[in-house]
């Protein structure tokens, strides 16, 4: 397949569909997370800083749990999101598509210092560019990957018109298409409708608008509305 | 099976484990505890099961989607791993780490080599020809590190700072200095080897430079003790790079893909007990190294505990048990 989409048998047999989410989307992730761990950084220097020596080693710690932490607290206790993934609808999955656990989050956010390394992320960009599932090189080596979060749905129907059966028996493959055609028609301008279903007028013996409201009927037929 | 019927047939069975999973997802606990938990597994199968039907029988994306999602989120939900516990943490500290370092002791002993190898042969080449510590560091380097070992300080092996500044000071630099090891011996081992001898000609040239000019008395007392903890746990830290960078070089007899996890796998869980190796030693380095004041029978005595209980540990720690638990 051309697309970026990841399939993964689960025991019950049926397969997760798992969206890789590219180079962009996560840099700016991990730019909303930079700004965020950078805010945190400020808030909490700026008091620490009356404490004097003391303080500043309070600040060093939180330095490091900023630098170090953060990344996998997240993804391991709030489901595979930091915040900047949360604010993408981006999360990391593990190898089998169920959310991350707690080494491969550490072997993930380690291997970063590695993907990071000429300046900003190039060994990353490149990894990402190359895998198949735009994985960098920390994500290759935990087994994890980073997807795109897909909860809504379109809610598209097709419009109800009186039924008509189609002039002769279709594969379920063909029928598929023109139910989909039909779902997808109310977004579709009128132009591009009458373009798309002007292909079918073989089937349809019609073309234009005649050619469109045939096919709803036709689909209407085939999702079983009397 | 028409597919309108087959949504006016189960769609609301949909729903339903639809908007359960949204409340899931919203307040995890008081959901969970709810009578429908019981009968989420069957409910989720079923609902595997009509999307197969669905998808056999070529109904279209609207319904081949909507099932599809409700699958995706429900697998997430099933198939979610148990919240990290600190019992099975603290048996890993215990137990698991010290099985691991031993199982992995190839590279234990080869991260050690490349320490204190460096080390000693720097310790002995600037005992014998002093001059050789001006190759190693700069004078203000030198100056600098003569000031912090000065036998007359009330506090040995730093210039400022209170315990805790130095506590905090020691968990940012040492740790992250542990982790960039294993990290970046993922380069084919090139950063692993580098840091453990880079860290070796250091510390070989700076106690022999010291012994030289007199001050050896407060380096050593300053070091011994924490040392345990923390050269032993840059030696496992630059063990678990060398595994992950010859293990990219020579897979053995695997294919490189699943070898790298598995050594990624290890190489992690190396890298979390120097973690909590380096927090030991950040401990003992600010609140019990600097204090000069201790008699030399007190710190020599507390060192050695401390080598032979890092020793003991890793030597003998989750033998009696059986493997795999």
């Amino acid at each position: 397949m051309l697309d970026t989409i990841r399939q993964i048998e689960t025991p019950e047999g049926v397969f997760l569909r798992l969206h890789a989410a590219g180079a962009l989307p996560r840099a700016q992730a991990w730019l909303i997370d930079f700004a965020i761990r950078a805010a945190v950084f400020w808030a909490v220097m700026i008091p620490l800083a009356l404490l004097g020596e003391g303080g500043m080693g309070i600040g060093a710690l939180v330095v490091f749990a900023m630098t170090w932490v953060y990344s996998v607290v997240c993804e391991v206790w709030f489901g595979g999101q930091t915040l900047g993934k949360r604010a993408l609808s981006l999360r990391v999955v593990g190898a089998d598509g169920a959310p991350i656990t707690l080494v491969p989050s550490v072997v993930r956010n380690l291997l970063r210092v590695v993907d990071m390394l000429p300046g900003v992320y190039g060994v990353g960009l490149i990894s990402t560019l190359v895998d198949p599932h735009a994985r960098r090189l920390g994500d290759v080596i935990a087994g994890t990957m980073v997807v795109h979060v897909v909860d809504t749905l379109g809610g598209n129907q097709v419009p109800t018109v009186p039924a008509e059966a189609p002039p002769r028996a279709l594969s379920s493959e063909e029928q598929a298409i023109i139910v989909e055609f039909a779902e997808r028609c109310p977004q579709l301008t009128p132009q591009r409708q009458r373009e798309l279903a002007d292909l079918l007028s073989p089937l349809t013996g019609q073309t234009g608008d005649a050619g469109v409201r045939r096919l709803v009927a036709f689909a209407n037929y085939l999702l079983g509305r009397a | 099976m028409k597919q309108e019927r087959f949504v006016a047939l189960h769609g609301s069975d949909w729903d339903t484990l639809e908007s359960w999973l949204r409340q899931v997802e919203a307040r995890p606990q008081r959901t969970m505890r709810s009578p429908e938990a019981v009968s989420f597994p069957a409910d989720y199968r079923r609902l595997c099961h009509h999307l197969a039907l669905a998808r056999a029988r070529g109904y279209s994306r609207e319904v081949t989607e909507r099932l599809q999602r409700i699958v995706d989120r429900g697998h997430r939900l099933l198939y979610r791993p148990p919240a990290p516990r600190w019992r099975r943490m603290a048996n890993f500290l215990i137990a698991g780490f010290p099985r691991l370092v031993r199982k992995e002791w190839r590279y234990m002993a080869l991260a050690a080599a490349l320490l204190y190898v460096p080390a000693l042969i720097c310790l002995l080449l600037v005992t014998f020809r002093p001059e050789f510590a001006h190759n190693v560091f700069g004078s203000t380097q030198l100056a600098e590190f003569e000031r912090m070992y000065d036998p007359a300080n009330r506090h040995i092996g730093r210039n400022s700072g209170t315990d805790l500044g130095m506590f905090g000071y020691y968990i940012m630099n040492n740790v992250g200095i542990a982790f960039r090891t294993f990290a970046s011996g993922l380069v084919v081992g090139i950063g692993a080897v580098y840091v453990l001898a880079m860290n070796g000609v250091i510390f070989g040239a700076l106690a022999g430079h010291l012994d030289n000019i007199g001050y050896g008395a407060p380096f050593w007392r300053f070091v011994v003790a924490h040392a345990s903890f923390e050269l032993t746990a840059i030696v496992i830290a630059g063990g678990a790079g060398l595994r992950l960078g010859l293990t990219l070089l020579a897979p053995g007899r695997q294919r490189r893909g699943p070898a790298m996890v598995e050594a990624g796998w290890i190489g992690a869980q190396l890298a979390l007990g120097a973690f909590a190796m380096l927090v030991a030693a950040a401990f003992i380095e600010a609140f019990w190294s600097s204090v000069a004041s201790f008699p030399d029978w007190l710190k020599y005595g507390s060192a050695m505990a401390l080598w032979v209980l890092v020793g003991w540990w890793l030597l003998r720690g989750g033998a009696g048990e059986s493997r795999g638990t």
